[in-house]
């Protein structure tokens, strides 16, 4: 045998029991997802689990609340990534300022993230109740309303009070990715434009917003798929209510398939966000990494 | 010299393999029990009180919210998460017993047939799939009319109401005199399970209140039947009359007890156990100044539900032994010990749960135990008033889920009753295709 088919073969036995554990972990669970999807599997029928090709999905997407789910979890993600990313930089700006308290403020910064989904949800749950909620009862306090708010139960602020708590708790992960962005940025590069006559709004589009492009490549693709996803937060704060409107479509995935036990919707249901967060990322990767961004 | 190191070595090995015999035959049986959350601390002292009468048999304990657990249950049988005996209700019955995670229990234990007899009718209905038996009663219960009597004295009346026009009129007034600003809630987010209990609560609590014809057919969704007059009262004092508190559709139980409790709320339908922790001395702000009434409406009918400990299929299949700690269990638990109900007994004495053991009823202590939070007799008088939830099927659970989410888009004012009503039946008859 030659040296080199020798080396082939090490490269492959080396890389083979990193391709199996993957295989058993991802391709395995994925291909029985989709084999899943194409049989009617309802739970409490156990003993017929016919092929019936791509009814399922035909099915799925013809239900009234699949455009409705997919309604609610754009609003959601268009809200979650643009508030995480854009308040993510700007805190990243204010822990960057040299201060005595400064390295407190980023392990404190972190808090949030570090706090259970599940705990955080039942948290912001409370400050919201509309009967003994924390929230109100600041605003009672304050003057600024003169009785308590239902937030939970009307439809539209439901919503928005999912997506605070998921910011808060998405906020530190990417205001600490921008911090480590910002501090990759050479000081001199700062001295150059402000010897040029570059003012601060100048500075932060030519030089700061290009050079944290990648991360925040980074963070959008992320926070997008976090935000898709989304599900503890308003299954813990809602339940999917009231009368549907938290029902994101990673919740239609779970209601399809432990409530209504139809794994074989569920699974196709789980196929088509699979396919539709591959479509998002390749847009992103595909407008964001364009060369004309940087160039300009 | 090989050979006697062989003897030694044999014999090391039949020893260690006897020792291990001997540690697998003298260790207990273990049982795994899921619960949902109520009352754990009782939870663990029965089951230390069942180990101390079993000494071969160990329990481990798992306990998960109410509102989700049938959830969690599913994920855990589907994921074949060890469980062999459980809570149930019967919500999910027909769904557990098809899918079969659950087994009927005259299968395995011909003696359960013997308790029978002793059993409420609705509650053998609720734990019965094709005609087997599936369980032994945690508590039967009714849901109840709870008022303030404290807070319907201030409004001016003297009585409780008796029809759903008799509330609208007492709550107006209670509003009008600033006496509480929403007289009424609900539980009503969209996934407790207690919501269609109670909506079916105020149905049968009418003249013709079948949700169903005989062929599993809704009849609710017509604009004559009982459920749309509920639906219609309902929407009224969301929207109208707003004598209903808005956050009703972001509420549980346990935060309505609270509100109810702290003099928030003047009128509840709630799950009878409720009024024995509302009347606890210093549980609550209000404690002592609720009561009962029965349901109003022209039948004063209510719905009564059972919620059960079923044996599971995976217990089933560990063998004999396991399945006779587990006949062991559920007969400590539901049945009798010592010729009474022992653990059903305490429930009702401790925590005031309602029991589908009707003996009972005829137990001084039991009767004056309800009487120090409640009234026996007119707890006697609703049980008899109440019927088991209709055509529970395999997917009774699933649209239920949907009903509570319909009802609360016409309460939003986002459909009208019948509409909501209409969606739901038309749910009904695409799961029963």
């Amino acid at each position: 045998m030659s040296w080199k088919a020798r080396e082939t073969r090490y490269a492959y036995a080396t890389v083979l029991p990193v391709v199996v554990l993957v295989a058993l972990f991802t391709v395995y669970p994925v291909g029985y997802a989709v084999s899943t999807s194409l049989r009617e599997v309802v739970l409490y029928r156990p003993a017929s689990t016919p092929f019936v090709g791509f009814k399922n999905y035909l099915d799925i997407v013809r239900g009234d609340f699949f455009a409705t789910a997919w309604g609610h979890t754009l609003t959601f993600t268009l809200f979650a990534v643009a508030l995480a990313t854009i308040l993510g930089f700007g805190v990243a700006h204010l822990l960057r300022v040299r201060s005595r308290i400064a390295s407190f403020l980023n392990a404190a910064v972190l808090l949030p993230w570090a706090i259970p989904t599940v705990i955080s949800g039942i948290l912001w749950a409370w400050i919201f109740n509309s009967t003994y909620g924390a929230f109100n009862g600041a605003l009672y306090s304050l003057g600024l309303i003169s009785s308590y708010i239902p937030w939970l139960s009307r439809p539209t602020s439901a919503l928005f009070c999912v997506l605070f708590a998921h910011i808060w708790k998405e906020l530190p992960l990417t205001s600490i990715l921008y911090v480590a962005a910002l501090q990759a940025i050479p000081d001199e590069l700062y001295d150059a434009a402000r010897a040029d006559g570059a003012g601060v709004l100048a500075t932060l589009r030519r030089i700061t917003i290009p050079l944290v492009l990648p991360t925040t490549l980074i963070v959008v693709i992320y926070e997008s798929m976090v935000a898709i996803v989304t599900f503890d937060l308003l299954y813990v704060m809602t339940g999917g209510g009231p009368a549907g409107a938290t029902s994101l479509i990673s919740y239609y995935i779970y209601n399809r398939m432990f409530t209504s036990y139809n794994f074989g919707q569920g699974a196709a249901l789980a196929v088509i966000l699979a396919l539709s967060l591959i479509v998002f990322i390749l847009v992103y990767l595909r407008v964001l990494s364009s060369e004309d961004v940087y160039r300009e | 010299m090989i050979r006697r190191y062989f003897a030694l070595a044999s014999g090391l090995l039949a020893l260690t393999l006897v020792v291990c015999a001997v540690a697998v035959a003298a260790a207990p049986t273990q049982l795994t029990f899921t619960v949902w959350s109520y009352s754990n601390d009782v939870v663990q002292d029965n089951i230390q009180k069942f180990q101390a009468r079993n000494p071969g048999i160990t329990v481990a304990l798992s306990d998960f919210d109410w509102g989700k657990f049938t959830d969690v249950m599913t994920a855990r049988f589907v994921g074949k998460t060890s469980t062999d005996v459980s809570y149930s209700s019967d919500h999910w019955l027909q769904q557990w017993a098809a899918a079969n995670w659950i087994v009927p229990l005259d299968d395995y234990f011909p003696q359960v047939a013997a308790y029978k007899p002793d059993f409420a009718p609705y509650a053998i209905e609720g734990m019965t799939y094709n005609g087997k038996l599936y369980g032994l009663p945690y508590y039967a219960d009714t849901e109840i009319f709870i008022y303030n009597e404290d807070l319907l004295k201030r409004a001016g009346f003297s009585t409780p109401p008796v029809t759903w026009d008799d509330v609208t009129k007492m709550a107006v007034a209670m509003k009008q005199k600033k006496i509480v600003e929403y007289p009424l809630m609900f539980q009503f987010q969209d996934i407790t399970p207690d919501y269609i209990e109670i909506f079916l609560s105020m149905v049968y609590s009418h003249k013709n209140p079948s949700m169903f014809d005989k062929t599993l057919t809704p009849t609710y969704d017509s604009e004559s039947s009982a459920a749309h007059k509920v639906a219609r009262w309902l929407v009224d004092g969301f929207r109208t009359t707003k004598i209903i508190n808005p956050a009703s559709l972001e509420t549980t139980e346990i935060p309505l007890v609270k509100a109810m409790g702290a003099g928030q709320v003047a009128f509840a339908v709630l799950p009878k156990y409720n009024l024995a922790d509302l009347n606890t001395p210093g549980a609550h702000a209000q404690a002592g100044k609720f009561k009962m009434a029965l349901m109003p409406g022209e039948t004063h009918g209510t719905v009564g539900y059972v919620r059960f400990y079923a044996m599971t299929k995976m217990a089933a299949d560990r063998g004999k032994e396991v399945r006779d700690a587990s006949w062991k269990f559920l007969d400590y638990f539901g049945g009798k010990t010592g010729g009474e109900f022992t653990v059903v007994k305490r429930w009702a004495l401790e925590k005031g749960l309602g029991f589908a053991q009707l003996p009972l009823y005829k137990d001084p202590q039991v009767r004056a135990a309800i009487n120090k939070w409640g009234n026996v007799t007119l707890e006697e008088q609703q049980a008899k008033l109440a019927r088991a939830k209709e055509a529970l099927t395999p997917f009774w659970g699933s649209w239920s889920l949907e009903f509570q989410k319909e009802m609360n888009k016409a309460l939003l004012g986002q459909e009208t009753p019948l509409q909501a009503l209409q969606a739901s039946a038309a749910k009904w008859k695409e799961m029963k295709k």
